[in-house]
């Protein structure tokens, strides 16, 4: 009795929560979130954000489902990762102006940070380009990258410092956003870009978890002026753009967006968060749960054990419990 | 002559091709699924399932309102565990419709996700992990936090943070995107 009415309670703080009605107030929060568009312009760095003042303006086809020739989607044992996300699942939030990981290892899912990123040289080096040094503390505190919404539209159509061809995105988005013959995908300063690789000139970014562990909810506005089609791989031929939706991933899972008026009608998908070659499971995972279409295949074993999660399938040693495979099986 | 060894070359080519392909994709690790399994489970989603069940009707509208439907008709694989609607009636008074309210949306998807699970799990499945993990399992929700299986007898109980319980009432209903399973209680994450 007394968790529901403090659950009441909370709705009632919830509502009244700065942060969240900024996001749905100002359409800003996790990201900026003038949304609503996301025009061909846009995605290159020019044209006004008109949306949030009752634009109806569509995204452009071309940046629609951009993301062609995929790579498979696939990480076997021995992936680049070296292990040096083990534990880390999640990059929520930053501290002191570095991005650190949460982890979702196995003692608290989503409990410690740890760093894992902080050159100063890229932040001097984008100054004057859109690039804060300092994080404001109204920013900081919607977790949105520590970027204004302006400022990172003006990122896109700016040409990614080749120092930073290595900016990796984390073990946690690797398999989600893998390299391909038109994209390169990489992380800075808490944000996911996306990169044309010929041009070297970055065409898209969104804030890595940018809402903080929360969902978005039905009716909060989506922000949609930096991001692109960011789908994760393995879910994109469920999820294509159409004429009347936008399906776009936030933490927590992939968003279906309204695309007269940029706001969220519902979840499509949860998503849980990518885990990585050399990472332990986290917990909650002892449980077998492979999906009943690969179960012929993948059974634990004394050598080995299966579980899923976000569309894959990873093989675990059961001793160490370090995954040791991730294995694409989005049913 | 001639001819012939450049045929024979060519074929020797396909197939050496067709060979690569087939171990690159045995490389790259894509996993075929099972069609005898994928068929047991039939067409029928999660969503198809709930909504031709009268007693699910307060998770269902919960579901819909807070853009979970999605979710439970997608490609998933999920694992459901829906609180009845006479679960939902040993609420507290007026606690349901007050996360009902647009207001409490964000809540209210946390109280749902939290009864929604990653991948298939059958109840046999929490059974086993219950008895090697030395009489309790740990269960990863999509809401993030976790809830604690424990057997009761034969019964299958889970327990939220808080240590509210709820038993496991109807087993492994399969679907195409997942299973059901019901629970007489609902939980909440911390």
């Amino acid at each position: 009795m007394t968790k529901w009415i403090l659950a009441a309670g909370a709705a009632a703080l919830a509502i009244a929560s700065p942060a969240l009605a900024d996001r749905e107030g100002q359409g800003g929060g996790k990201g900026g979130g003038k949304g609503g568009q996301q025009s061909a312009k846009a995605d290159r760095g020019g044209g006004k954000d008109r949306a949030d003042r009752g634009g109806n303006a569509r995204v452009a086809k071309a940046d629609r489902g951009s993301d062609k020739k995929q790579s498979h989607a696939v990480r076997l044992s021995g992936s680049d990762d070296h292990g040096k996300n083990r534990g880390n699942a999640k990059v929520r939030d930053r501290d002191n102006n570095r991005v650190v990981v949460k982890s979702r290892d196995i003692d608290n899912r989503g409990s410690r940070f740890v760093r894992v990123d902080g050159d100063d040289r890229f932040d001097r080096r984008f100054a004057g380009n859109g690039w804060i040094n300092d994080c404001p503390p109204g920013l900081a505190k919607k977790h949105n990258g520590c970027l204004p919404p302006g400022q990172a539209k003006k990122l896109v159509g700016t040409r990614w410092p080749d120092a930073y061809q290595r900016s990796f995105l984390p073990a946690s988005y690797r398999n989600w956003y893998p390299d391909n013959d038109d994209y390169l995908y990489r992380v800075r300063d808490g944000y996911v870009y996306r990169i044309d690789r010929d041009r070297g000139l970055i065409n898209g970014l969104f804030p890595m978890f940018d809402n903080d562990g929360d969902f978005y909810t039905v009716g909060q506005r989506y922000p949609l002026d930096y991001g692109f089609y960011n789908v994760p791989t393995q879910y994109q031929r469920y999820y294509a753009d159409n004429n009347d939706y936008l399906y776009r991933y936030g933490d927590g899972g992939i968003y279906q967006v309204n695309r007269s008026n940029g706001l969220v009608e519902g979840i499509a998908a949860l998503l849980a968060g990518d885990f990585g070659v050399g990472q332990r499971m986290p917990l909650g995972y002892d449980t077998y749960n492979v999906p009943l279409g690969y179960r012929d295949q993948y059974y634990d074993t004394a050598d080995n054990m299966y579980r899923y999660n976000d569309g894959y399938i990873y093989r675990v040693d059961p001793t160490t419990q370090l995954i040791t495979a991730v294995i694409s099986a989005l049913v | 002559m001639r001819n012939l060894t450049i045929l024979t070359g060519l074929a020797a080519t396909l197939i050496l091709v067709a060979g690569c392909d087939r171990a690159n994709k045995a490389a790259d690790g894509n996993a075929p699924a099972s069609a005898e399994a994928a068929d047991a489970a039939g067409n029928s989603t999660i969503a198809d399932g709930l909504a031709g069940n009268a007693s699910d009707s307060k998770f269902v509208a919960a579901a819909k309102s807070v853009g979970l439907d999605k979710t439970l008709a997608g490609p998933g694989p999920y694992t459901v565990l829906v609180p009845s609607d006479a679960a939902f009636d040993k609420l507290p008074a007026g606690a349901l419709d007050a996360l009902m309210k647009p207001d409490s949306r964000a809540q209210l998807t946390g109280v749902l996700t939290y009864h929604i699970l990653p991948g298939t799990i059958l109840v046999a499945d929490i059974t086993k992990a219950i008895d090697n993990g030395k009489g309790k399992a740990v269960l990863a929700t999509m809401g993030g936090a976790t809830l604690t299986a424990t057997k009761d007898g034969d019964k299958i109980v889970l327990a939220d943070a808080a240590g509210t319980k709820a038993v496991i009432t109807g087993v492994d209903d399969k679907r195409s995107n997942g299973v059901v399973h019901q629970i007489d209680a609902v939980l909440m994450p911390s």
